[in-house]
C-alpha cells in the first residue's frame, strides 16, 4: 500500500490527459440532458436567439414546467403503478423459480431449465402479433394489467438465470441448519436467500424497473384510452403535435425523468456496486 | 451447483415444484403459446379476427419475393455493423477509467457514466430527433459553427451527391440518403452505461502490479490494451456483442419513433421488425406478419447458434 502512495504523485500528472478525454466524452454524453434542462426554461423565440446557453434566471418561463407536470403527471402515475407492480411480481416469482433450480437437483429440473434457457434465444419480436391477439382474447387490451403481466412473464428468464447462479453460491450449511429447525422452503427463501442477496435483488429490481419505465412498444399497441397512457405512449403523442413549443416539450421530458432521478439518488451506490461486482456475469 | 437428491427424497419434497409453477405458467402462456401461435398462423390468410383461410406456404412465397423485406434486411445488417463499431467508445472509456491511479476518481466517473440512465431512453431519442431538426436542430448548428458544413459541401461537390448544399439546412430525417447515417449518428458518443460498468467489473482483476511490471518492460499503451486488458473483458464484450446483434436485428422502436411506421422518406429506414409491425398493425395482414416474424426468428437463431460456439450462456 505504501508503495502506491509514493507513486501517486508522479502518476497524477500522467493521468491528466486521460481525465481530459474522459471529461470530453462524458460531456458529450450528457449534452442531451443539459440541452433538455436549459431549453425547458425558454420559449421558441428565446431559444432561437440563444440556443446554447441557459437564459437569465429572471426570464425563466416556469409555465413550461407547469404544462409539463400537468401533462405528464397522470402518465407518470400510470407508469409508476405498472413499473412497481411488474418489478415486485417479477422478482418474487423469479426468486421462487430460482430457488427451485438452485436448492436441489429435482427430477425434471434439467428439462425445465432448458425450457427457460430456450426462451433466452427466442426473440420477442416474432411473438408480438400473436401476443396482441392473445391479450385481445383475454380481454386485456386497453388495460394496464396487460403491461404488468407481459412484463412479469418477459422478465422471468433473465432474473431466474442471474438469481440461480447466486443462490447456488450461498453456503449450504445455512439451509441445512434451517431445515433442522423445521423451516419450510418458503421460510428458508424469505429468511436466508432474501437477506443474503440484498444487493443483487436491488440491482435486478432497478434493471427491471428501468425496463418497464422505458417500454413503449407494447403500451403503444395495447392502450387506447388517454387516461391509461403510460409515459412512453404519452410522449409519442406529444411528439406528434404539429406546432411545437420546444420549451414545454423539454419541460415535459424533464418531468418524465424526475422519478428516475429520485430513484438513482437513493440507489446509485447500490446500482454501481451491484453491476461492478459482476451481477451480470458473462 | 444444486444438491443432487434421491428420488425418494424428491417425492417428499414435492412442494418444491410449487415454487417453479408460477414462473412456468407465465412463460408458457405469454411466451411459448404466442410463439406456437405465430408458427400456426403463418400458414393462414388472417386479418387478426375470427375468420382465417389456410393458404399453405403462400405467405413465405410472398415474403421471398418481397423487395421491401429484403431491402430491410440489408439496412439492418448495415446497422448491425455500425452498432458493433459503436461498442468501441464504451470499451475505451472503461479502459481509460480503469487506468486512472486514483480510486476516488474511478468511483466518481462510474457514477457519472450511470447518470445518462436517469433520462428515459425514449426522451433521449426524442431529444436527438430534435437535434436532427433541419432548422432548429443543434446538429446543423454545430456543423455550421465548426466549419464542418463547408467540408461536407466540398466533398459533396466533388462527388455530385446534392445532399449537402451551401446555405440550405441539411435534412437529416427527410433526405432518403441521410436516413441510415442519421440512424447511426444518434446517441453520439455512444456510451452504454451498463456496458461500461460491466467492462470495468471485468477489468477489476488487473492489479497495479501488473501495470507496473508492464511499464518496466516498456510495454506501450496499445499493447497493454491488446495483451492485458482485452483478454480480461473478452467474455463481457462477447456477451454485449451477442445481445447487441440480436437486439438490433429484432428492434424497430428506434425506426418507428424517428421515422414513423413506413420507415421514413423512401422507406430507407425500414427494418424487418418494422415491416412486420407495419404489415400487422397498419395493413392488417396478421398472417403475413407472423411469417415475417418467423423468417426474422430463423435469422436470429442462426446467429445465436454461431455465437453460442463462442459465448457460453450456461455457467
Amino acid at each position: 500500500m505504501s508503495a502506491t502512495v509514493q507513486t501517486v504523485g508522479s502518476h497524477k500528472k500522467r493521468d491528466l490527459p486521460k481525465h481530459i478525454v474522459i471529461w470530453m466524452v462524458l460531456g458529450l454524453e450528457l449534452l442531451p440532458f443539459y440541452m433538455m434542462l436549459q431549453i425547458s426554461f425558454k420559449d421558441n423565440t428565446s431559444f432561437i436567439l440563444n440556443p446554447w446557453f441557459p437564459s437569465n434566471p429572471v426570464d425563466w418561463i416556469w409555465e413550461n414546467w407547469l404544462f409539463g407536470i400537468r401533462l405528464i403527471g397522470p402518465y407518470i402515475a400510470n407508469t409508476v403503478f405498472v413499473a412497481v407492480s411488474a418489478t415486485v411480481a417479477t422478482l418474487f416469482l423469479a426468486l421462487m423459480g430460482s430457488y427451485f433450480f438452485a436448492r436441489y437437483k429435482m427430477p425434471f429440473s434439467g428439462f425445465l431449465w432448458s425450457a427457460f434457457l430456450l426462451l433466452m434465444l427466442m426473440p420477442g419480436v416474432a411473438n408480438i402479433v400473436p401476443l396482441f391477439t392473445l391479450l385481445k382474447n383475454l380481454n386485456l387490451l386497453n388495460t394496464l394489467w396487460a403491461l404488468i403481466i407481459v412484463g412479469v412473464a418477459g422478465g422471468q428468464v433473465f432474473n431466474i438465470f442471474v438469481l440461480r447462479n447466486f443462490i447456488e453460491d450461498l453456503p449450504k450449511d445455512l439451509f441445512e441448519a434451517a431445515e433442522m429447525d423445521g423451516a419450510s422452503h418458503f421460510q428458508q427463501m424469505i429468511n436466508i436467500v432474501v437477506p443474503m442477496s440484498g444487493p443483487i435483488i436491488g440491482t435486478l429490481a432497478i434493471l427491471s424497473f428501468l425496463g418497464s419505465w422505458n417500454d413503449f412498444l407494447l403500451p403503444l399497441i395495447i392502450l387506447r384510452d388517454q387516461e391509461l397512457f403510460t409515459l412512453g405512449v404519452g410522449l409519442i403523442y406529444l411528439d406528434g403535435e404539429y406546432v411545437k413549443q420546444w420549451g414545454q416539450i423539454m419541460a415535459a421530458f424533464f418531468v418524465a425523468s424526475i422519478p428516475l432521478i429520485i430513484i438513482f439518488l437513493f440507489t446509485m451506490k447500490l446500482f454501481v456496486r451491484g453491476l461492478s461486482a459482476g451481477a451480470v456475469k458473462g | 451447483m444444486a444438491f443432487p437428491i434421491s428420488n425418494r427424497k424428491a417425492i417428499r419434497e414435492w412442494r418444491l415444484y410449487l415454487f417453479v409453477v408460477p414462473s412456468l405458467l407465465m412463460v408458457l402462456t405469454f411466451a411459448y403459446f404466442p410463439a406456437a401461435s405465430a408458427i400456426y398462423h403463418s400458414f393462414f390468410d388472417w386479418q387478426g379476427g375470427d375468420t382465417k383461410q389456410f393458404i399453405g406456404l403462400e405467405n413465405f412465397r410472398r415474403a421471398f419475393g418481397d423487395r421491401v423485406l429484403w431491402n430491410s434486411f440489408v439496412t439492418v445488417f448495415i446497422l448491425i455493423i455500425a452498432n458493433v463499431l459503436k461498442l468501441i467508445p464504451s470499451i475505451m472509456l472503461a479502459v481509460l477509467i480503469h487506468r486512472l491511479k486514483s480510486d476516488a476518481w474511478q468511483y466518481w466517473y462510474r457514477v457519472l457514466v450511470v447518470v445518462p440512465m436517469i433520462v428515459p431512453q425514449l426522451v433521449t431519442l426524442f431529444i436527438w430527433k430534435f437535434f436532427f431538426d433541419p432548422n432548429l436542430g443543434i446538429l446543423n448548428q454545430v456543423l455550421d459553427l465548426t466549419g464542418l458544413k463547408t467540408v461536407l459541401v466540398g466533398i459533396d461537390g466533388l462527388f455530385g451527391w446534392g445532399i449537402f448544399l451551401e446555405g440550405i439546412p441539411v435534412g437529416w430525417l427527410s433526405e432518403p440518403r441521410l436516413i441510415i447515417p442519421a440512424l447511426i449518428i444518434w446517441g453520439f458518443p455512444w456510451i452504454g452505461s451498463v456496458g461500461v460498468l460491466i467492462y470495468l467489473a471485468g477489468l477489476q482483476g488487473i492489479g497495479i502490479d501488473v501495470y507496473e511490471a508492464a511499464d518496466l518492460d516498456g510495454v506501450t499503451g496499445f499493447q497493454k490494451f491488446l495483451y492485458i486488458e482485452l483478454p480480461l473483458i473478452l467474455t463481457q464484450v462477447r456477451l454485449t456483442l451477442i445481445l447487441l446483434i440480436i437486439g438490433t436485428l429484432q428492434g424497430f422502436g428506434l425506426q418507428l419513433l424517428l421515422l414513423g411506421d413506413s420507415g421514413g422518406p423512401g422507406g430507407r429506414g425500414m427494418v424487418p421488425g418494422l415491416w412486420m409491425y407495419n404489415r400487422a398493425f397498419i395493413a392488417g395482414e396478421f398472417g403475413y406478419a407472423c411469417a415475417i416474424g418467423l423468417i426474422l426468428f430463423a435469422f436470429i437463431l442462426v446467429l445465436t447458434l454461431i455465437n453460442n460456439k463462442y459465448v457460453r450462456i450456461d455457467k
